[in-house]
């Protein structure tokens, strides 16, 4: 490990946010060991690494939310002891994580101005939380409409109103928790836009992503972690992908998965003429028709909320089928129980881990043998048997690299990407001949992405039929072979994956371009 | 860093061994022992304000539970309908689903009970147990089986129905001993009593103790092992988690529901037809006093696990029984049983503020 810094402890002036020597272990997990960090004041800092490698604890020491075991912490040049929130919040900490803390059922000015609202007697003065959120929105340029309930308001307006909120708190050091993975490309070049202009106004950024082009395009500054540890801090002129890839996981990513050709195989998933309801009797799906084959991956693309995840839920049992028909290996499952459809031969990795592909209360062994429970040799007549599905998850561990203290401890105690690495590993261990995933490397790093990916293709190749619904180009072009684009509901294009470009479906994705009698039946290739 | 290699011979033991040391060390065992020892501290001083010494009532206090064979056999008497209870709750909660009937399970289970117990005759005696406790199994649990399918079928708040049919239940079996049941000049609301076959044997003269203590043990260690070992126990417990996932990975979570809510109201007629069959002889109207709701207690002290709810009725027996040795040797009212009982509930409850008061700002994720 380098030390980077080596600033005398006084000349702090140059420096917004200096931490030292942080150390902080949960149980014998070293989440941080010795980290650093130096901020420039006046600059966008990106702080880049793996899930697991420590950036959210380090932010959440700075933030106050718990407290470090070792290292000292310097704001402006003046050292501090940050005990809670509120305490960070007054030395002009703000924070906005990843998953907004807004009140729904609130409008804009009214989430901008809680916790420090202007009074009128006992009242909140509502008119005068109006012009404060248009005053600050015209002066960092942040368009907001503030009489809008932030239940209305699309993802991108939503983080806006976070960043009002703590601007209005008066924070000058603005911590960001990867604000971009709910964004679509076009908000997140406008956050970027505005992070820009906050930092010519004298404010002070920190962006905590996994994401290489966001710290090309828009850091001035890297500080890049793994596993807890500091590996370097770096100008962005001095950097490049490749150099920051290899500090990241350590090693160089392949940029091509060999993928030798298939035979096409039989149909694992047939799905036609599919409606599904949404929210408030509209339709989520219209009409979606397709076929998945054995030793194919075909991918659908989309940008998110155009139906992809009604109709997965649908596809698995978990929410009704209102017209049209879905066969998993050859079986009418239409309207089936989960359980049915996996009988039938389906394996799925959910788009959200935590509600739904793992129980983050129970134990690594408990996750990782349902599905499996009932069959030998995890069970013995009427019990389980604990040695074996002990032996089982240890396997799994080993093989999907998971990293956590043992294969008793809860699954809520992992990292984002090793949940992740758990579901798939149990997914995969099913053998299914169909395999549905989505957004399966949402959230998670280049390193455990690049193993989803080697263990999806790899699948592929062993004859599984998978579906990934993903929303990240880069995936959908890195393990494709074929991809189909949603929009509003409908597959509005079908491409072999190497006679395409992004450009070509980026049309499709936001509407302006629909092939003709798109796909019916998605016999086409 | 992490697990140390478990490939010598001693492997199970030092497992075993570290699991001890883990629970014994836990942030929920440590809550649970402050919270007993504040609770000591609150009644002390309730004792000094009354006048008394403390160190006295408290040895008292022991000395009445446990002091004495006959003491004792009090004590485990007084913990035998809250084993079965607090068994009975903790089924339900592990699987996510809130029985609040105990109560009436209970009653409708002792009614179930009594009437096989009463009219028929010319039984062997085990076979007249055996079939009065499993009629009475039936009947409280079909009770409970009603609120669950509710639940899984409309998505009926369970809370509210069982909650309910505690009111219809009781008043139901009320009924009966009060009308068609009543034995001419019985003095209350009763059913007449049941055949000497069908009435559990008792241990010890002058003591309430009956076999019934037996198979509370034995309900609580057949409750330990479905939960730990069984496939079927793995399940209600991951639908008790997380109902989501249990039916993403394909488990039958309607049916899981389902039979949890029958296990429990069965465990609540047993816990009724025990104090039929080996203490009262009969159905009495009000014949219990609260225990299906103090099994509720019982099971959220013992976070519903098997030999904590053994351990925590018993506790619970011992105050109760404790308690009223007090009062006798001692100007102390037997309140004091309730309110430390009341105290200990209320400490539990806010366990978690108080171990971060005792270590405060160490911030450690035990």
């Amino acid at each position: 490990m380098t030390r980077q810094e080596s600033v005398p402890v006084n000349a702090g002036s140059d420096y917004a946010v200096e931490m030292r020597n942080i150390s902080k272990s949960f149980g014998d997990v070293k989440a941080n060991e010795d980290v650093h960090l130096a901020v420039r004041k006046g600059s966008i800092h990106c702080l880049i690494g793996e899930n697991g490698a420590g950036k959210s604890t380090l932010m959440s020491i700075l933030y106050g939310i718990i407290q470090p075991d070792a290292g000292e912490i310097y704001v402006n040049g003046r050292r501090c002891v940050i005990r809670n929130p509120r305490e960070a919040n007054a030395l002009g900490i703000g924070m906005v994580h990843q998953h907004f803390q807004l009140v729904d059922s609130f409008t804009v000015a009214e989430n901008v101005v809680f916790g420090k609202e202007p009074r009128k007697g006992w009242l909140t003065d509502r008119r005068k939380a109006a012009e404060i959120t248009r005053k600050l929105s015209e002066e960092y340029g942040l368009k907001v409409d503030p009489a809008a309930k932030i239940a209305d308001l699309p993802v991108g307006i939503r983080q806006r109103v976070e960043l009002l909120k703590a601007l209005h708190k008066g924070s000058d050091i603005l911590i960001l928790d990867e604000p971009t993975a709910v964004l679509t490309p076009q908000e997140t070049k406008e956050l970027f836009a505005t992070l820009r202009n906050l930092v010519a106004g004298g404010k002070t950024v920190i962006l905590i992503t996994h994401k290489m082009e966001e710290v090309m395009s828009v850091s001035d500054r890297v500080t890049v972690l793994r596993r807890g540890k500091t590996v370097g801090t770096m100008e962005r002129s001095e950097c490049d992908e490749h150099k920051l890839s290899l500090m990241m996981v350590g090693r160089q990513v392949e940029a091509h998965l060999p993928k030798p050709e298939m035979p096409q195989g039989k149909a694992v998933l047939e799905v036609s003429g599919v409606k599904v309801g949404g929210a408030q009797g509209t339709l989520s799906v219209r009409g979606v028709s397709f076929t998945v084959r054995e030793g194919e991956i075909v991918t659908i693309a989309g940008v998110e909320g155009n139906g992809q995840s009604e109709l997965v839920e649908a596809l698995t049992g978990l929410r009704p089928v209102l017209e049209g028909r879905v066969s998993v290996g050859g079986r009418d499952v239409t309207n089936q129980s989960p359980a049915a459809i996996r009988r039938a031969g389906l394996a799925h990795v959910p788009s959200d881990r935590i509600a739904m592909g793992l129980s983050v209360g129970q134990s690594l062994e408990e996750n990782a043998v349902a599905g499996h429970h009932r069959m030998r040799p995890f069970r013995r007549g009427w019990l389980m048997n604990h040695r074996e599905i002990r032996k089982f998850t240890e396997s799994l561990i080993g093989q999907f690299d998971v990293r956590c203290g043992g294969s008793s401890v809860a699954a809520g105690t992992l990292s984002g990407g090793n949940m992740q690495k758990l579901v798939i590993a149990r997914e995969m261990s099913y053998g299914a001949r169909f395999l549905l995933a989505s957004l399966p490397t949402r959230g998670i790093d280049i390193g455990a992405s690049e193993l989803v990916h080697k263990h999806l293709i790899e699948a592929r190749n062993a004859g599984t039929g998978i579906l990934v619904v993903s929303t990240d180009l880069d995936e959908v072009f890195r393990i494709s072979d074929r991809i189909l684009v949603m929009y509003n509901g409908e597959v509005v294009g079908e491409f072999r994956a190497d006679a395409t470009t992004r450009e070509e479906l980026g049309l499709y994705m936001i509407g302006a371009r629909r092939q003709q009698e798109a796909i019916a039946g998605g016999e086409a290739i | 860093m992490t697990a140390p290699a478990s490939a010598q011979p001693s492997a199970p033991v030092m497992r075993l061994l570290r699991r001890l040391y883990g629970l014994a060390t836990s942030r929920e065992s440590v809550s649970v022992l402050v919270s007993v020892l504040l609770t000591l501290v609150v009644g002390g001083v309730l004792v000094v304000i009354n006048g008394d010494n403390p160190f006295v009532v408290y040895r008292s206090l022991f000395v009445h539970a446990f002091g004495s064979m006959q003491n004792l056999t009090n004590t485990l008497a007084a913990a035998t309908p809250l084993i079965f209870t607090g068994l009975a709750v903790g089924i339900s909660f592990r699987a996510g689903v809130w029985n609040i009937g105990a109560e009436g399970q209970l009653y409708l289970g002792a009614m179930g009970g009594a009437i096989v117990g009463v009219y028929l005759t010319n039984l062997w005696a085990p076979m007249h147990i055996a079939l009065s406790l499993a009629v009475a199994m039936v009947c409280g649990g079909l009770w409970a089986w009603i609120m669950g399918f509710l639940k899984t079928k409309w998505n009926v708040d369970e809370v509210v129905t069982t909650m309910m049919g505690n009111y219809i239940a009781i008043h139901f079996t009320s009924y009966l001993a009060n009308y068609p049941l009543k034995p001419p000049k019985a003095p209350i609301g009763s059913t007449d009593y049941v055949q000497e076959s069908a009435q559990l044997p008792q241990f010890v003269p002058y003591s309430t103790l009956n076999a019934g203590f037996v198979i509370a043990i034995a309900t609580a260690v057949v409750y330990w092992i479905f939960y730990r070992y069984t496939t079927t126990g793995y399940q209600m417990r991951t639908v008790g988690y997380n109902r989501l996932f249990a039916r993403y990975a394909g488990m039958p979570s309607g049916r899981m529901i389902l039979w949890a809510m029958f296990g429990s109201g069965a465990l609540a007629g047993l816990a009724g037809c025990v104090e039929v069959l080996g203490v009262q002889y009969r159905f009495v109207q009000d014949m219990s006093p609260n225990y299906g709701f103090d099994g509720i207690l019982v099971a959220l002290l013992a976070m519903n696990s098997g030999p904590g709810i053994v351990l925590v009725a018993i506790l619970f027996g011992a105050l109760r029984s404790g308690g009223l040795g007090v009062e006798r040797m001692t100007n102390v009212p037997s309140e004091l049983s309730i309110v430390l009982t009341s105290v200990l509930i209320l400490l539990v409850s806010s366990r978690y503020a108080l171990v971060k008061l005792f270590r405060k700002e160490r911030g450690t994720r035990a």
